[in-house]
């Protein structure tokens, strides 16, 4: 809710650093299947979502408007994984100059990588509707509060993101069905 | 309704957000419709999934582990601050809280005050030559204004207006505006980057002083008309941003006010006021400058939060200095007395000593009280000069708590003997003869 967003930003602002807990337990979730998607690791998106968390505190200030805080988390978290992909590429690439015979391990995915990647790849708003109401735990009601659009627009986008995510996840299906 | 719409409804169904006719609608062709069964079989397995995945993910708790590196980092800044010293990173770790960043806007607001009568010697002074025609007619007047020296004080930036004054000032890059109404002794002091609002009562010495200067260079200005052997001395031509000027000098008891006017206007556009022990140099003027009436309004601005604090700077005491004193001293300067002691350095280390402040061990009401008392510590300090008192400092070499060291003296307003302050902050009373030489 963004209300209460704002009272514990204004709280972190006035030196209570303590109370960016309640940020951080609304958003954990959130931010860990968005970053999963991205990043296809648990490990991962774990320590993307707390580098995240940590930007976003020391950047409160810059925060204009407490109410979206949400969205604004989700920018810096698109940065932090970004950077996190251009360091894997990175290490990646020596990787395999230094074990060219060497199998690639697996990456260690996240429980339901095909979900999150899917979700992942969702335009920005639909993919705001679905991680609110099932990674954040809102109700409708509280998603066309947030993201200030009436309640038949929430359901109709997340009729459309439904629609959007099974015509992935099948592609997903097809195409490991293709590589066996 | 047809199956394809039926289907845009199912993700509502399961998520009960039908009303009761539409979900008895959708019940009914589900029963009759084997398809559209499969469909919403589809689709309440994605729900499920989504409804897994997104518990599973909850019980990953974050909360700690970034606590954890929010105090380490916080650490960090401070650690490489405190190395860096004044500047950028001091600012950043000011701005970390409202709270701390108030402790340094409020000393910084008095001591940027204290420059208000400033303004008015200046208005009044000039009448005694050609320049006066233009300065007495304005109505706005536009100006940069600078303690110090000019390379390395603070520089602000006044819009004034009559009796009112917009003033901004910059100092390590942290802006405050304050809009000083004189005619009844308040100040709104704008905070760019919290948002934050403040009231503040200027009663007193910040406004009488004004009030009294003005007096004080127009009697001296009647002299000078009256009295033609005292002199304006006659500073000849140079050149200021590549426009030719004529420059005054007029030596008061106390000031020293250098003008210099442009050779073709009269208009003064550089001023340089030595006033006791400190020079301000008022430059970059301009007369009748069009002004947006808003930027002087005692209103906040839309969007600043305006607090429910009453601040007061009408009085301030000798005890008030002595905690500017000890908190420099003991927080900055690692226990030593400065080398000196000028409006310009204290106006320099409000930043820091804001910072000072925001870590001490006390609570945030203590912390603005404290903000305030510097403040006032400041107005005490600043006075001095314009009020004729006679003060001396001492402190260089001194180290804190060094009891037979004289760090300052000076003697009040119609006091027989003066009031000297030690190494120790103590503070004792000594005939004139008895000063230490």
């Amino acid at each position: 809710m963004p209300e209460t967003d704002r009272y514990y930003i204004e709280r972190c602002l006035d030196g209570h650093p303590d109370d960016f807990r309640y940020l951080v337990r609304s958003y954990q979730a959130v931010l860990l299947a968005h970053l999963a998607g991205k990043l296809g690791n648990k490990d991962k998106a774990e320590e993307a979502a707390q580098e995240s968390f940590v930007r976003a505190y020391f950047g409160l200030k810059s925060l204009n408007k407490p109410e979206s805080f949400f969205c604004w988390l989700f920018g810096i978290a698109d940065r932090v994984a970004k950077e996190h992909q251009r360091r894997e590429q990175i290490r990646q690439q020596r990787e395999t100059i230094r074990s060219f015979s060497e199998e690639n391990p697996s990456p260690e995915l996240s429980q339901d990588y095909a979900l999150e990647a899917a979700i992942a790849g969702l335009p920005e708003t639909y993919r705001q509707v679905i991680l609110l109401r099932y990674y954040g735990g809102q109700s409708c009601n509280q998603i066309a509060d947030k993201l200030d659009m009436p309640l038949g627009t929430v359901t109709k986008t997340l009729s459309r993101a439904y629609a959007m995510l099974r015509q992935s996840l099948q592609q997903h299906e097809r195409s490991e069905v293709g590589e066996v | 309704m047809n199956c394809a719409e039926y289907r845009e409804l199912l993700v509502a169904y399961i998520e009960g957000l039908l009303n009761e006719t539409e979900k008895r609608l959708v019940a009914q062709h589900l029963r009759d419709c084997a398809v559209c069964r499969a469909e919403l079989k589809q689709i309440s397995n994605l729900y499920s999934r989504l409804v897994s995945n997104g518990k599973k993910l909850a019980q990953t708790n974050l909360e700690d582990v970034v606590l954890e590196r929010i105090i380490t980092e916080q650490n960090v800044r401070l650690r490489a601050a405190s190395k860096i010293g004044a500047g950028l990173n001091i600012r950043r770790i000011i701005m970390e809280s409202r709270i701390m960043k108030f402790a340094a806007a409020a000393v910084i607001i008095v001591a940027t005050v204290l420059g208000l009568h400033l303004f008015n010697p200046f208005r009044a002074t000039v009448t005694f030559a050609d320049v006066i025609e233009p300065i007495l007619k304005a109505r706005t007047v536009v100006l940069d204004f600078i303690v110090g020296s000019e390379e390395t004080g603070p520089v602000m930036h006044d819009i004034i207006v009559g009796s009112k004054i917009r003033r901004t000032i910059t100092i390590s890059n942290m802006e405050t505006i304050m809009i000083i109404d004189l005619d009844n002794a308040k100040m709104l002091t704008l905070d760019p980057s919290s948002k934050g609002a403040a009231l503040v009562d200027i009663k007193g010495y910040l406004r009488e002083g004004t009030r009294n200067l003005i007096e004080f260079v127009r009697n001296a200005v009647i002299r000078v008309k009256d009295r033609p052997d005292i002199p304006v001395q006659e500073l000849g031509q140079r050149e200021i941003d590549g426009r030719k000027v004529v420059g005054f000098l007029v030596r008061g008891h106390n000031e020293e006010v250098t003008i210099w006017a442009d050779a073709q206007t009269a208009q003064p556009i550089r001023i340089e006021l030595l006033l006791g022990q400190t020079l301000y140099i008022l430059k970059n003027i301009k007369f009748d400058v069009p002004v947006d009436e808003t930027l002087i309004s005692m209103e906040p601005p839309a969007g600043y939060t305006l607090s429910d604090k009453q601040f007061d700077m009408s009085q301030f005491t000798e005890q008030d200095f002595i905690t500017v004193l000890r908190l420099w001293v003991e927080h900055v300067l690692g226990g030593s007395f400065p080398q000196s002691l000028t409006v310009g350095d204290l106006m320099s280390l409000t930043p820091r000593l804001g910072e000072k402040i925001g870590q001490l061990n006390i609570s945030d009401e203590e912390k603005t009280q404290l903000g305030m008392t510097l403040g006032r510590g400041f107005v005490f300090f600043q006075q001095m000069g314009p009020s004729g008192i006679d003060w001396h400092y001492a402190g260089s070499g001194v180290k804190l708590g060094e009891a037979d060291k004289a760090i300052f003296w000076y003697r009040p307003k119609g006091s027989a003997t003066y009031r000297v302050i030690y190494g120790d902050l103590s503070v004792k009373d000594v005939a004139p003869d008895d000063l230490p030489k």
